[in-house]
């Protein structure tokens, strides 16, 4: 009885608390400074598509085997080509790939079969947002050179 | 604001006013948290310490629709779930944004099915689609900074209209609003 008076006069529940609340003070600021500060994906990590090519000559590296297209449950992918006279290499003229539905599973870019260099890979660019869903639909150029990010800047 | 909306011609004032206007509107966007699938569960880390939505003044998710700027369409909207979307929307007050996140709110996602909605442009009209499945929190946080950039560009007095075309990044001035 007593001690329970006495407790709640010095109020030391409040000050348990406040003790509490004191020691995570000091520490430094969790908040990761996002448009500054960009955090490291992980090595697995699978952002949008991106067509690759060779690193040395700039050379296409994929061959049009449509296994990509064939791999998409969601069949978001679509790509054509023709074969030059005399080449051996099928040119890769269209791959219209729908972002909008895809929801990254990185299928495509796993059967994709060309060594050593893989032609489709999911990149490390996760920074898509569009004013349009006609914007979504990512056509060659885009798959090269990935969507621009806009820079904030104020 | 529907007294002083679009009736005036660009003077100094007028311009001026619209650019106060438009900051104060895209730096405290209060969002609506409409948390329909995993992709809520991103937006709540955007919300959280770590991300901090509250560094461009967006932390007060409201649980009404008649405090909010801003729905944040997060996850799969079932034809079941559509037309509270709509009321929830209706019953936002203006100036209001929407921002879809995820791909399964932008066209359906891997559920062509009878029971989803194929977007959810097909009920309120979006400003900015956030793509990823889920978007990891900084994915939405530039579907914000973007969306913040588009209302520093909207004018409120200003009789002349700009708006972005379908595609477009770059704003079209309408000549006269009538």
């Amino acid at each position: 009885m007593l001690k329970d008076f006495l407790r709640s006069f010095f109020l030391v529940d409040l000050a348990k608390g406040l003790w509490v609340t004191l020691k995570y003070t000091p520490q430094p600021a969790f908040t990761f400074q996002y448009p500054s500060e960009r955090r490291p994906v992980a090595p697995r990590f699978r952002g949008v598509l991106r067509l690759q090519v060779e690193p040395d000559s700039g050379a296409q590296v994929c061959i049009v085997c449509d296994q990509c297209a064939k791999a998409c449950p969601d069949d978001l992918i679509s790509l054509g080509g023709h074969r030059e006279p005399g080449m051996k290499l099928k040119a890769l003229d269209y791959f219209d790939f729908n972002l909008s539905r895809c929801s990254f599973c990185g299928l495509c870019s796993e059967v994709c079969p060309t060594k050593p260099v893989k032609a489709l890979i999911m990149s490390e660019d996760y920074e898509l947002g569009t004013y349009s869903r006609d914007a979504q639909i990512l056509r060659i150029d885009d798959m090269y050179d990935g969507l621009p990010i806009t820079q904030y800047t104020k | 604001m529907g007294v002083i909306d679009h009736r005036f011609s660009d003077n100094i004032i007028t311009t001026n006013l619209d650019t106060v206007l438009a900051w104060a509107r895209k730096n405290s966007l209060w969002p609506m948290g409409f948390g329909l699938a995993c992709c809520a569960i991103e937006m709540i880390a955007a919300g959280g310490s770590r991300f901090d939505i509250a560094r461009f003044g967006s932390e007060v998710f409201r649980a009404s629709p008649r405090q909010a700027d801003l729905m944040i369409v997060a996850g799969t909207v079932t034809k079941k779930m559509a037309p509270v979307l709509r009321r929830l929307y209706d019953q936002m007050p203006e100036p209001k944004w929407v921002i879809s996140m995820g791909s399964c709110s932008n066209a359906g996602g891997p559920f062509p099915t009878y029971s989803v909605l194929q977007g959810v442009d097909k009920v309120v009209p979006v400003d900015v689609y956030v793509s990823g499945c889920p978007p990891r929190p900084e994915a939405l946080l530039y579907g914000l900074m973007r969306l913040q950039d588009k209302i520093a560009r909207e004018n409120t007095v200003f009789r002349k209209e700009r708006w972005i075309p379908a595609g477009g990044t770059e704003p079209i001035i309408v000549e006269d609003r009538g």
